[in-house]
């Protein structure tokens, strides 16, 4: 800054909070993942082991040719046993009826089924989303009437998608649950569910609000959360936690509240809502 | 002479009735109310974003806050989320121990309920006789983790501690005497002319809507729908538990009156079962000390004595933080369906459904 700032004041945009910690990798679960993931692990394995039998071969070797003893030769690492009381759960295939009757119906639109942790999840495509909902709904082998959660995250690092948007739909009736996922990229506006869960309405304005996924056939897509005219959109990755600094006052150094007073002033004495209001 | 025009008005956000600040854009024609618009945010502290930067055991601080007057509801939660995340099996005693924390709390996060709509509609009496109540039960929360209202009562794993002695004869103490509590709140009110002209008819929510605004908890059992989720997808020790699911076909505020002050007597029936039959055992599982996630996604219910509460976590492997946290608030949900509820009554009956919703801010807004 130009002038030299007084120690006590709190340099809010300097502060570490400000700073962005982006994430390097794509928690997004799901079978084939894990799957290749397995795989790699186990590879992994097998070439550092058979580099540690090449290394004490040729480590051999060369102690004979200098005439000393030879090395000690590899023990294959054991994985300890584990003595905790937890156990990660892990992606299974799908054995669920449900989730089998989905990729019956649905056939190439389900991208990926699997159970975890004693819950099933079906991975659609974005642009079957409202077809799967409908389905889930209305059929009676289903029967999914309640829609209890729907919420988004944001993967930066992804390559294909930027957003998963998720649905937990309940069966009251049948006493299961399910959920259904769709990933999403930049820009792209997936269906609303209001039509087949009214209960959407407010869980997407929040997914608007936080996200900035847009919702086609949405009755009423504003800001829910944050105020009318807020800028960014809060749960991104890139969003810092301490915010953008639209609503920082230096409280510290304004003690008599005359910055304050002048600020309200400049924004026309309105309060809480800094937009004047529209005549309609 | 007169013009008849359409008012618009706001309830809120300042004001005594609207359990918090929550903003209600009410279109008027005299004293009925055409439409209302809800306006929330004003109590949006950033909770899910902020727990990304915590570890899962910092998360718990958090939830207290959200839905202030049921916080041991949402520690069990987070609690189990976290477990259901990780793959943890917690022993035997302590879930019995968090079922008795929990119903405990179920009674007193009814008894504000029961305090401050009976004050909204005009009752004063109550609200002291059922504080009376609420303050042994603080009591007994304070001798178990220290807190009076924002507990963080467990932890992953199990608990901090064991039960402090003395804790089971205050307790017992006080189911010895609650019976007669909750009939002294019944004779005020039940029978009582007015309350009924004031809360039967309004308010009305049907099954087929609130199954449709995904509206859970008393509100949808006063409809006539018996869906519990200890009942349906139980957790902690409901298992074991012997109670029933009070339901009432009506789906008014005097339904939901009825079914809440029924679910207190449950709760009390829960809280016996359990004091009778604690294991002994540990309370604590083998962890290590910091846990380190891998790839998952969880979404646990719970059912809080407002509705469902849902937790919504995904794992980053090797991440000591929720890569995203969130919370499915029933207060949220439940609000959607006021507008549908208010439409064509008067404003006073307004008052009376904002308080038969049994909604708190803290977790409307996050």
């Amino acid at each position: 800054m130009e002038e030299k700032t007084p120690g006590y004041v709190y340099d809010l945009k300097a502060a570490p909070n400000r700073q962005v910690v982006a994430p390097k990798s794509v928690p997004l679960p799901g079978l084939k993942s894990f799957l290749a993931e397995q795989a790699a692990a186990v590879a992994a394995e097998a070439a550092k082991w058979a580099k540690t039998q090449a290394d004490y071969e040729t480590a051999k070797a060369k102690a004979e040719a200098d005439g000393k003893d030879a090395p000690k030769p590899p023990v294959r690492p054991v994985a300890k046993p584990d003595t905790n009381d937890m156990k990660f759960p892990r992606p299974e295939p799908a054995t669920d009826a449900d989730l089998l009757y989905l990729q019956s119906v649905l056939g190439d639109q389900v991208t990926e089924a699997f159970q975890q942790a004693g819950e099933i999840t079906c991975q659609v495509d974005k642009e079957a989303v409202l077809a799967a909902l409908t389905l889930l709904h209305d059929d009676p082998a289903l029967g999914y009437e309640m829609l209890a959660d729907e919420t988004a995250t944001h993967y930066p690092v992804a390559q294909d998608f930027a957003f998963s948007v998720v649905y937990h739909l309940t069966s009251l009736r049948r006493r299961k649950r399910l959920r259904l996922r769709i990933l999403v990229p930049e820009g792209f506006e997936p269906e609303s569910a209001v039509p087949v869960y009214p209960t959407a309405n407010w869980m997407e304005r929040e997914i608007w609000d936080m996200f900035g996924i847009r919702f086609r056939n949405h009755p009423d897509l504003t800001r829910i959360l944050c105020p009318e005219g807020w800028e960014g959109h809060a749960l991104r990755k890139e969003y810092p936690t301490l915010g953008l600094g639209q609503r920082d006052i230096d409280f510290r150094e304004d003690r008599s509240g005359v910055l304050m007073r002048l600020a309200m002033e400049k924004a026309g004495n309105l309060g809480i809502n800094l937009t004047p209001p529209k005549a309609e | 002479m007169f013009k008849n025009e359409e008012m618009e008005i706001n309830m809120g956000p300042q004001h005594p009735s609207t359990h918090g600040v929550l903003r209600l854009k009410l279109k008027l024609d005299g004293e009925v109310v055409t439409s209302c618009r809800p306006e929330i945010g004003y109590l949006h502290r950033g909770v899910e974003k902020i727990c990304e930067n915590k570890t899962f055991f910092q998360g718990q601080v958090w939830t207290d806050r959200m839905d202030y007057t049921s916080a041991v509801a949402n520690n069990l939660g987070w609690a189990e989320a976290v477990e259901k995340l990780f793959g943890v099996t917690v022993p035997r005693r302590a879930q019995y121990v968090r079922t008795l924390l929990n119903e405990f709390n179920r009674i007193s996060s009814h008894l504000l309920w029961l305090a401050t709509h009976a004050l909204d509609i005009g009752a004063m009496t109550v609200f002291l006789y059922a504080f009376r109540e609420r303050e042994a039960i603080l009591d007994l929360f304070e001798a178990f983790c220290g807190a009076r209202l924002t507990t963080t009562a467990f932890r992953i794993g199990g608990l901090r501690e064991d039960l402090p002695p003395g804790f089971e004869k205050l307790a017992r103490a006080f189911v010895a005497r609650f019976p007669d509590c909750i009939d002294e709140y019944e004779t005020l009110l039940t029978e009582n002319r007015i309350w009924k002209k004031r809360t039967i008819g309004v308010g009305p929510l049907g099954a087929e809507d609130a199954i449709a605004m995904g509206v859970t908890g008393p509100v949808l059992r006063a409809a006539g729908v018996a869906y519990d989720i200890r009942k349906a997808f139980p957790y902690a020790a409901y298992a074991e538990m012997d109670f029933e699911v009070p339901t009432r076909p009506e789906a008014d505020t005097y339904a939901r009156y009825l079914v809440r002050m029924a679910e207190l007597r449950q709760s009390h029936r829960i809280i016996q079962q359990c004091l009778d039959g604690l294991p002994e055992g540990p309370v604590m599982a083998k962890l290590p000390k910091v846990l380190k996630a891998e790839v998952n996604e969880i979404y646990h219910p719970t059912e809080c004595p407002k509705g469902e509460l849902g937790y919504y976590l995904v794992g980053e492997k090797g991440s000591a933080n929720p890569y995203r946290f969130h919370v499915r608030g029933p207060s949220f949900i439940n609000l959607q369906a006021l507008p549908m509820m208010v439409k064509g009554s008067l404003v006073a009956d307004v008052i009376a459904t904002i308080g038969t919703l049994d909604v708190v801010l803290g977790e409307i807004d996050r």
